[in-house]
């Protein structure tokens, strides 16, 4: 309780912090033409339709649902030369993917420390997104992101509010060198608030407890050889949450989880030709939660490939293929239905979805997109620590969204 | 043959960079460009801000601009400003909805770069001599 308690102040204070950057920004901007170089706002507005076919991953009645809204606001103020302001304010509706309602997506200081013609060096305090994975920074941007849904192994919706980033600190440093190509080094420490629904989609609605997240470690380092239409990153993540059992008839118990998660990404911009794929392992230990003396350390390993065609300026074909494990000693889920008694079935192991997708430009800032998946595999859904088999009693289920986005 | 180069002349030089009086570059490598529009560089030499001034991504001229003086196809460059402005991490270029327009940004704002079409009637802005 103590816990959730802590984790609304957090909350509480993040959007005070963003209110009042955002008035000082206005403040100071009456006149914003005359300031645009130091203030700047943006934002977006995207709906959207989705129909899933076999799984809970939208909703319960896989009835065609409107559950497909973003939006949001931004702002940033060029406080003097080496200092910023900046912060945004995001709507999200996505059914039982993420918790419904605004979040702070982020509100930071950003201290420029180092600046010359080829190297930059940036700190980033309070609220900060995480710029580590190739889409983790854009994975709430419905127009900056390459699909509607965006591949699940890596970009899981059910972990949204922890992934996307975190309180505390972040470094910035950006080289750029004539022969060798762009170097980005990226590191941050800082923890998410654990909200009580966001629990429930990782646990289950049984937990009664609270969780709380530790600490968060994450690296990446990125490099663009020399006028290079190749670019290629690694990245590094650290974790640790624990989970505090309600004292008044718990089904769970006092529990440790530690995520560690390592990826290697590239990224190909022909002119007509995308392609960009992520590989990577998970290693994700429980101790205690299920009784006191558990302990599991499964090692879980998924990738995707992906490849966009512009057949106009205006119209972009895509296509893409991903597999997800969550332990690699039992791909295909028997030990998993084994050691459950039969509760959970083998294709909760494992994840894999095949998508095709068109979008369209209509202008410089409207598109419609349209996608369909076909999805083999629960391995993506939620809740991820008590699976639910009575709704998720297919192995093999669909998806098809529509969504029209608008951003200035 | 005098012919043929002159059409490939005028295809390669039909964007010029400008740049307001107060910067004193007068030439520039295509890396260089490059960086200061990827916001890789955002301070001139003596340390004065950079005002990166563009039109919208589907303009003509946009379009030209990207390929031709950056090496840079558009969306490359869409991606790059979507993630600062929309991730907190950095601001990107200003747009501006006319050639008229950013001509006039440029001019009226110290330490801005810019694009125009042609030179002809450029007046109270540097034009930048590219180098590759």
């Amino acid at each position: 309780m103590l816990l959730k308690l802590k984790a609304k102040m957090v909350n509480t204070a993040m959007e005070k912090f963003f209110f009042i950057m955002l008035s000082t920004c206005c403040l100071f901007s009456n006149n914003i033409k005359a300031v645009e170089q130091d203030f700047q706002f943006h934002g977006f507005v995207a709906q959207g339709l989705i129909d899933v076919d076999g799984s809970d991953f939208v909703n319960d009645d896989a009835s065609i649902s409107p559950e497909l809204t973003e939006i949001g606001i931004n702002a940033s103020y060029q406080l003097s030369s080496n200092f910023r302001l900046a912060g945004q304010v995001v709507y999200l509706n996505g059914g039982n993917r993420y918790a419904e309602g605004v979040r702070v997506d982020y509100a930071l200081l950003d201290w420029s420390v180092y600046e010359s013609l080829d190297w930059q060096a940036n700190i980033y305090l309070g609220r900060f997104k995480n710029n580590h994975w190739l889409y983790s920074s854009s994975r709430d941007i419905p127009f900056a992101r390459p699909s509607i849904i965006l591949p699940q192994s890596v970009y899981f919706d059910g972990f949204r509010d922890i992934a996307v980033g975190g309180d505390g600190a972040a470094v910035k440093i950006s080289h750029s060198n004539d022969d060798y190509g762009n170097f980005d080094f990226n590191f941050s420490y800082g923890t998410s608030p654990v909200s009580d629904k966001q629990a429930e989609i990782i646990l289950s609605e049984f937990a009664q407890g609270s969780v709380k997240q530790d600490s968060d470690i994450q690296g990446s380092i990125y490099w663009q050889p020399a006028y290079s239409p190749w670019r290629f990153g690694v990245s590094y993540l650290d974790s640790d949450f624990s989970y505090q059992a309600n004292d008044n008839g718990d089904l769970f118990f006092d529990g440790n989880f530690s995520f560690q998660f390592y990826t290697i990404n590239t990224l190909y911009e022909g002119e007509n030709w995308e392609f960009s794929g992520e590989i990577y392992q998970e290693r994700f230990t429980t101790e205690g939660f299920y009784h006191p003396l558990h302990s599991k350390d499964p090692v879980g390993q998924g990738m995707y490939v992906q490849s966009r065609y512009k057949i106009s300026n205006e119209l972009t074909f895509l296509a893409r293929y991903e597999r997800f494990y969550s332990d690699r000693d039992d791909k295909n889920g028997e030990r998993l239905e084994e050691e459950s008694g039969g509760l959970i079935p083998a294709y909760f192991a494992y994840h894999r979805d095949t998508t095709v997708g068109l979008s369209y430009d209509f202008s410089s800032n409207l598109r419609l997109r349209f996608e369909y998946h076909w999805f083999q595999g629960a391995g993506r859904l939620t809740p991820v620590v008590l699976p639910n088999p009575q709704v998720n009693d297919s192995k093999n289920w669909q998806l098809w969204a529509v969504q029209l986005m608008y951003w200035f | 043959m005098l012919v043929f180069l002159g059409c490939i002349n005028s295809t390669v030089y039909a964007v010029e960079v400008i740049m307001h009086p107060s910067v004193s570059t007068p030439i520039l490598t295509t890396s260089q460009l490059r960086r200061i529009y990827t916001m890789r560089q955002i301070q001139w030499a003596d340390g004065r801000r950079i005002t990166v001034y563009v039109l919208p991504r589907q303009h003509i001229l946009h379009l030209r601009f990207s390929k031709e003086r950056l090496q840079m196809f558009p969306y490359q460059l869409d991606r790059i400003w979507n993630k600062l402005t929309y991730s907190g991490l950095g601001v990107a270029p200003i747009t501006v909805s006319t050639p008229e327009d950013l001509l006039d940004a440029v001019r009226k704002t110290p330490g801005a770069i810019g694009y125009v079409e042609s030179i002809k009637d450029v007046e109270a802005v540097n034009v930048i001599k590219i180098k590759s």
